[in-house]
């Protein structure tokens, strides 16, 4: 927070955008809201939802928002509901609504950029989305709780199909507080829902505001939701392959509909040594036991072989001498 | 077989980040729009620079060439259909330094690029240096 830009407080719609529009979008940031006062002297609840995590466009926003136990009966007043269930309007009103009430909701999303998502699955000791998710998760809880946060009881969406695996994880790394992980828990816990909504509108917003570093003219109209049977996606995956360098960055490279297209439009790269040396069982050098029992007279021609100081220096001959 | 390699009618001077040498091989043969889709990714982090080529993440180091050597890049026009004919290169650039970059793996003496760099330069210098007689 050592930048002005940084220290915008995000309490409209209008803030956000601007918020999103200062961030460098090939890299992940982070927004913690201010923290209420009650919530540092009640006990709080506090739910944990993510958006955007089928895409193939645009970044990932994994989303907390926490308000006192006593106090949750605000959150049902809102109406928040599972954020897939409500219009992009009744999302937007609803998170205007959590962010203006300064009192007693405090929220944070750590937007994780698309760029980040394919260098992780692309790392050569592989990062799956699974371990990215948890990393954001698990870094929202820290900052919530080093910011004053009186955390009580945590609501988490399950990560895969065994919300019980993440749930002793997860208690396992946070012992004090008491963790509640559930299959479909931003339509069950109203705070999962606040989560849910403030990573939603921040995704979309976040595609919104979109600017291309690779200065290209388009919004998130031409391009679409991101989601892979989206026809403006698919549409705007083929117009804009480049044939060198595959997609600008807001896509996903490591996704299987990003890597189809490649295929088909983009130049074949072959990466180097990235299986090191794994060809190497059926060089001549390991001879088959059989042969020495094989009644043939081999040749013995030593093939002269050079010094590994030339191979080491990258040298060979061109010609024989 | 002769090769020529000849001074092309302009050289011209590459800009200090110009020289990208990748860690992969491209079945291309064509202008890349480096300004646009690579370098503005470019970040530095301590001495080494981080970047991203189709999401896989890259780990790069500036090379300087060692003193008295420059760095030419070479364009054959007609490349020839037997291994017979001669071939001529023309020098289209030249170069000081340039970007080495490695796949995931930060640049050290364990590349074959840094040794020769390194290594090399003295003992062509030994090789090449006129014997003394005593």
């Amino acid at each position: 927070m050592d930048n002005l830009k940084d220290c915008i407080d995000i309490n409209s719609l209008e803030n956000l955008n601007t918020h999103l529009s200062y961030q460098n979008n090939s890299e992940n940031s982070f927004y913690i809201s201010k923290i209420p006062d009650l919530c540092k002297e009640k006990l709080c609840i506090l739910g944990i939802d993510e958006a955007g995590r089928g895409p193939v466009l645009g970044p990932m926003v994994y989303g907390i928002a926490f308000c006192p136990l006593e106090e949750s009966e605000i959150l049902k007043t809102f109406e928040c509901a599972d954020s897939k269930a409500l219009t992009e309007e009744k999302r937007d009103d609803i998170f205007s609504k959590l962010c203006s009430s300064t009192e007693i909701v405090g929220w944070a999303v750590d937007v994780i950029s698309p760029n980040y998502i394919s260098n992780s699955m692309l790392s050569r000791t592989k990062h799956s989305l699974n371990a990215v998710s948890t990393d954001s998760a698990v870094g929202l809880i820290r900052a919530v709780a080093n910011a004053g946060v009186n955390i009580d009881h945590i609501y988490v969406d399950t990560l895969g199909s065994k919300p019980e695996k993440y749930q002793s994880f997860l208690l396992n790394l946070f012992p004090n507080y008491k963790i509640t992980v559930a299959k479909k828990a931003d339509s069950t816990y109203p705070i999962v829902s606040a989560a849910s909504i403030c990573a939603k509108v921040t995704r979309d917003h976040a595609l919104q505001v979109w600017k291309f570093q690779e200065g290209i003219e388009l919004t998130h109209k031409d391009f679409g939701s991101g989601y892979p049977g989206d026809p403006n996606t698919k549409k705007f995956l083929k117009n804009y392959c480049n044939p060198i360098f595959g997609f600008p960055q807001i896509v996903r490279f490591s996704w299987s509909t990003a890597t189809n297209v490649l295929e088909q439009e983009a130049y074949d790269v072959e990466w180097e040594n990235t299986e090191e040396d794994h060809k190497d069982s059926e060089s001549p050098n390991n001879v088959s036991i059989k042969s020495f029992f094989k009644m043939v007279e081999k040749p013995a021609k030593k093939k002269r072989t050079q010094h590994q100081f030339f191979s080491q220096m990258c040298l060979s001959r061109t010609t024989e001498f | 077989m002769a090769i020529h390699i000849q001074s092309g009618k302009e050289i011209k001077s590459s800009p200090d980040d110009g020289i990208q040498l990748m860690p992969f091989k491209i079945a291309a043969d064509c202008e890349a729009e480096v300004s646009t889709y690579f370098k503005p990714y470019i970040k530095v982090n301590d001495s080494n620079y981080t970047s991203s080529f189709r999401g896989y993440p890259l780990v790069g180091k500036k090379l300087s060439l060692p003193k008295g050597y420059t760095g030419v890049i070479l364009n054959e026009r007609v490349i020839p259909d037997t291994d017979t004919e001669e071939r001529n290169f023309y020098i289209t650039n030249r170069f000081e330094s340039f970007m080495h970059w490695n796949y995931d793996k930060i640049p050290t003496m364990n590349d074959a690029i840094m040794q020769v760099l390194d290594v090399w330069v003295d003992v062509a210098e030994a090789l090449h240096s006129p014997i003394q007689e005593t």
